[in-house]
């Protein structure tokens, strides 16, 4: 039923605007962009091998219009920001994380993936105090601690850092980010193999999460919580709720929510377009996200850092429609969208008749043609964000009560794909 | 000419009457330009073409039956029912109206059968379905549209993807036609796309599958039936059945039939049910077509399973090869067992599993654990049978009984049916799927 729904197209329009400005924007050279960058899509490294990370305290906007308190990381001097940075290096990088803490409790990093992690140069792990386990790894302690990890980046692959002190609350608070490790074969490859290639122009990262608006209050007042209330009533997508997933990065009017996930395609080509997609799906979540990308399927590459690939190197990837992202899981895909009908308008009309406008409603981003790269007439009245006739399919979690935001429908874990015609939109 | 009443283009059935059937095969195209006409854009007229669907589905609302839950419950039964002996849950949902006249077809809004008819497609053989939006009865400030979303169709143009935002969705009274051409054989499922989380909640999802073009060889397997083109017979089955997944959480039905808002943060099913049944109801016999008036006619002996017309019943011979297709439009995963048997699982997301250089990656078990909006292909082979007297009876069930409740002994209200095993040659061979 269409509750909210002035609320949800206001916004919607809006960002449709700032993605279609975006797009027509030449891309930045991805591979080895910096934080803060001017690149409007795709994943936004930060070049390492050497990181400062400060926990901060900051603000997260929903997108039923709440604004959540949460805690976050930092790279450098940077303000708060909802997830972390992504972390890049590449394969036998000795990586330096230093964890600069000013919250008032401890808190330490764990790098799930990686061994030999040393802590202050000494092996890390549990720390015990009196027989009684108080951290997975060593805190930087509260009010100004400091506490300096390494380990070499051994293998390639996409993973996870997130907190280990009080995990059940300092994760669902936002201390956790992305790590990706570029293969020895290059940055246009996931791993080490030919068949992983993928066009660095787009490499695209979905780092899914939820937030419980009750734990950020309660640790925003200063009062305990118990995690066997927890209860998310909000599902992210690089830190964001839809709409504002397919707003740029560094969108203006999300300063702690840098990240954006609209994904940009054209039509695979054998010689003009031939490299897909990459698209690395991790998750901080409580249970498995079901991630459905419409338009087609995603080839699953890896697994949490791991190559799918026999003990002789036979190539183990395979296709999928839904991807069940679990908790801690990194999930390395290639996509792309093939155009195997070709469908346009003057030699290959779709063999439907196109029914009389008003006996459609016209979604906002659809172009009033079922062919690429071109627009049909839209009702007078109807919203219309399309730009030049280009497709979108929606990526969305499919329990679909997650692309919700505590009432307001159509929101939460779900962006797009755009897919433009080859070259672009004129 | 007759104005159309529920569209302001020209439908099939208006075509139909128009045209005559001798001339579908001849001028039909030329005639329906012509007809068209005046309905149409001046651009859109060198493009129409003649739209004759393979199936017709109508989306509306209706009424199911779910047995009582063992605590009483404000939600369920919901006391709007229009026969509380009969029906206890509203739904939203689509019928197959093909081969209905117009009489017909009108008179099934608010007869929503749920979970939504299965049906397949033939690899590169173009499939056309209509959907018509009769309308939600129970709701009259309700305006929606519909869609079909066809789930995991490979390289999709949003126009026939049916997801609203970025395509066309089917008013009230309206009719839209979608066009599929099928190049990858395997299991799929379909739902409506708008308001989705409430849609499918409220019913609208069902199996849809596309058979391989090895379809026919019987060198490689004896039935000639194939999950995919697998050049070698492995799998090749006997029989096949599908085992569509969703859920009911009752207070979110109520609160549609009594123009609620659920909060669906705090979704938690009350029933997860096969193919919109629930334990034994799963075993019951599939429904009986239709009647004079387009209506559902019930599963002999269980007038409450109208609108539930798919049986979950897996009946087969020893020694057969049974194809399993599941796929899930819960929101939750479900963990399907088949005790004593094991399920040879051989595609997912209707991805045949052989990676990309062809290695074998199929894999044995008895458990498969199935998110939403996933599907799972698993062969098994029947068991020798037993000789004692009937068939041998095997259970398959969501291993998460926690997830569906009902009164009565256990396996009551479950996510559970039976697979019956009888001595060789007992069957004959099966024509449809679920039978």
């Amino acid at each position: 039923m269409h509750k909210h729904s002035l609320l949800k197209s206001q916004k919607l329009a809006v960002l449709l605007m700032l993605a279609l400005l975006m797009a027509i924007m030449p891309f930045g050279n991805q591979s080895v962009a910096i934080a803060q960058g001017p690149q409007s899509d795709g994943m936004v490294c930060t070049s390492g091998p050497n990181f400062n990370l400060t926990s901060h305290t900051g603000y997260v906007g929903t997108p039923d219009g709440n604004v959540v308190y949460m805690w976050g990381l930092s790279s450098g001097a940077d303000p708060f920001q909802y997830p972390g940075p992504v972390l890049c290096v590449t394969e036998g990088d000795t990586v330096t994380v230093i964890l600069h803490n000013t919250l008032n409790r401890d808190i330490s990093l764990i790098f799930p993936g990686q061994e030999n992690v040393l802590a202050d140069g000494q092996p890390d792990g549990p720390v015990f105090s009196a027989g009684n386990l108080v951290s997975l790894a060593k805190a930087a302690p509260a009010n100004g601690g400091s506490v300096t990890y390494s380990f070499v980046a051994s293998r390639p692959g996409t993973f996870l850092y997130q907190s280990g002190t009080d995990p059940a609350i300092q994760v669902p608070m936002g201390l956790f980010g992305a790590i990706v490790v570029r293969p020895a074969m290059g940055p246009s490859f996931m791993y080490n193999r030919a068949d992983t290639a993928f066009d660095p122009n787009r490499e695209y990262i979905s780092l899914l999460s939820e937030i419980d608006p009750i734990l950020s209050q309660r640790m925003e007042s200063g009062l305990p919580f118990n995690s066997r209330n927890y209860h998310p009533r909000y599902w992210m997508i690089n830190g964001r709720g839809f709409p504002d997933t397919i707003a740029p990065n560094h969108a203006s009017w999300l300063p702690g929510q840098p990240y954006g996930s609209l994904t940009l395609l054209e039509p695979w080509e054998a010689t003009l377009n031939p490299l897909p997609a990459a698209i690395r799906y991790l998750s901080v979540g409580s249970i498995d996200y079901p991630f459905h990308p419409h338009g087609n399927n995603v080839r699953i590459v890896g697994r949490d850092g791991m190559p799918l690939e026999g003990a002789a190197l036979e190539n183990l990837a395979y296709d999928k429609y839904s991807i069940p992202v679990g908790p801690g899981q990194t999930w390395d895909s290639l996509f792309s969208w093939h155009d195997p009908e070709a469908y346009n308008s003057t030699a290959n009309p779709v063999p439907v008749t196109f029914p009389n406008i008003f006996d459609m409603f016209f979604g906002p981003m659809f172009s009033g043609s079922p062919y690429l790269g071109e627009q049909g007439t839209i009702p007078v009245g109807t919203t219309s964000q399309n730009q030049c006739g280009e497709f979108y399919h929606i990526a969305h979690n499919h329990a679909l009560y997650q692309i919700t935001s505590w009432g307001v429908v159509m929101t939460g874990m779900a962006t797009y794909t755009r897919i433009d015609p080859a070259g672009g939109c004129p | 000419m007759k104005k159309p009443t529920f569209s302001g283009r020209i439908s099939r059935r208006d075509f139909l009457k128009l045209a005559g059937a001798g001339l579908l095969a001849s001028g039909g195209v030329s005639l329906m330009n012509r007809l068209v006409s005046g309905f149409l854009l001046p651009e859109s007229i060198a493009l129409a073409q003649a739209a004759i669907p393979d199936k017709v589905f109508a989306g509306t609302d209706g009424w199911i039956y779910l047995p009582p839950l063992p605590t009483p419950s404000p939600f369920h039964p919901d006391d709007l029912s229009p026969d509380p002996a009969l029906f206890t849950t509203y739904v939203f949902g689509f019928r197959d109206v093909t081969g209905q006249d117009e009489t017909q077809i009108l008179n099934q809004k608010m007869k929503a059968q749920h979970s939504a008819p299965m049906f397949w497609l033939q690899e590169g053989v173009e499939f056309k379905l209509q959907l018509r939006n009769l309308g939600l009865q129970m709701r009259p400030d309700l305006t929606d549209a519909h869609t079909v979303h066809f789930h995991g169709f490979k390289n999709a143009i949003p126009f026939f993807d049916g997801e609203p935002s970025s395509s066309v969705s089917v008013p009230m009274n309206r009719s839209f036609t979608y066009v599929y051409r099928p190049h990858d054989p395997g299991t799929y499922m379909f739902h409506c796309h708008v308001e989705d989380v409430e849609h499918v909640q409220m019913g609208m999802t069902g199996l849809v599958f596309v058979r391989p073009a090895q379809d026919g060889n019987t060198g490689l397997y004896p039935s000639g039936k194939f999950v995919f083109n697998d050049g070698d017979g492995s799998t090749g089955f006997d029989r096949e059945f599908g085992m569509h997944l969703s859920e009911m959480w009752v207070d979110s039905h109520w609160a549609d039939s009594h123009i609620q808002l659920p909060e669906w943060s705090d979704y938690k099913p009350d029933f997860s049910m096969i193919n919109g049944r629930v334990y034994p109801d799963t075993i019951a016999p599939n429904g009986q077509g239709y009647d004079a008036n387009g209506d559902l006619i019930a599963p002999a002996g269980h007038p409450r399973l109208q609108y539930q017309p798919i049986s979950s019943l897996v009946e087969c011979n020893a020694g057969e090869r049974v194809l399993l297709r599941f796929t899930n439009l819960g929101f939750m995963q479900a963990s399907m067992t088949l005790d004593g048997i094991q399920l040879h699982v051989v595609g997912k997301d209707a991805t045949f599993l052989r990676g990309n250089d062809g290695t074998d990656i199929s894999y044995l078990t008895n458990t498969i654990t199935i998110g939403a909006g996933e599907s799972f292909d698993a062969i098994f082979t029947a068991p020798p049978h037993s000789g004692g007297v009937g068939p041998d009876t095997y259970l398959l069930y969501n291993r998460n009984f926690v997830r569906s409740h009902s009164v009565g002994g256990f396996g009551d209200g479950k996510q559970m049916t039976e697979v019956r095993v009888h001595p060789s040659g007992t069957l004959p061979a099966q024509t449809e799927p679920n039978t």
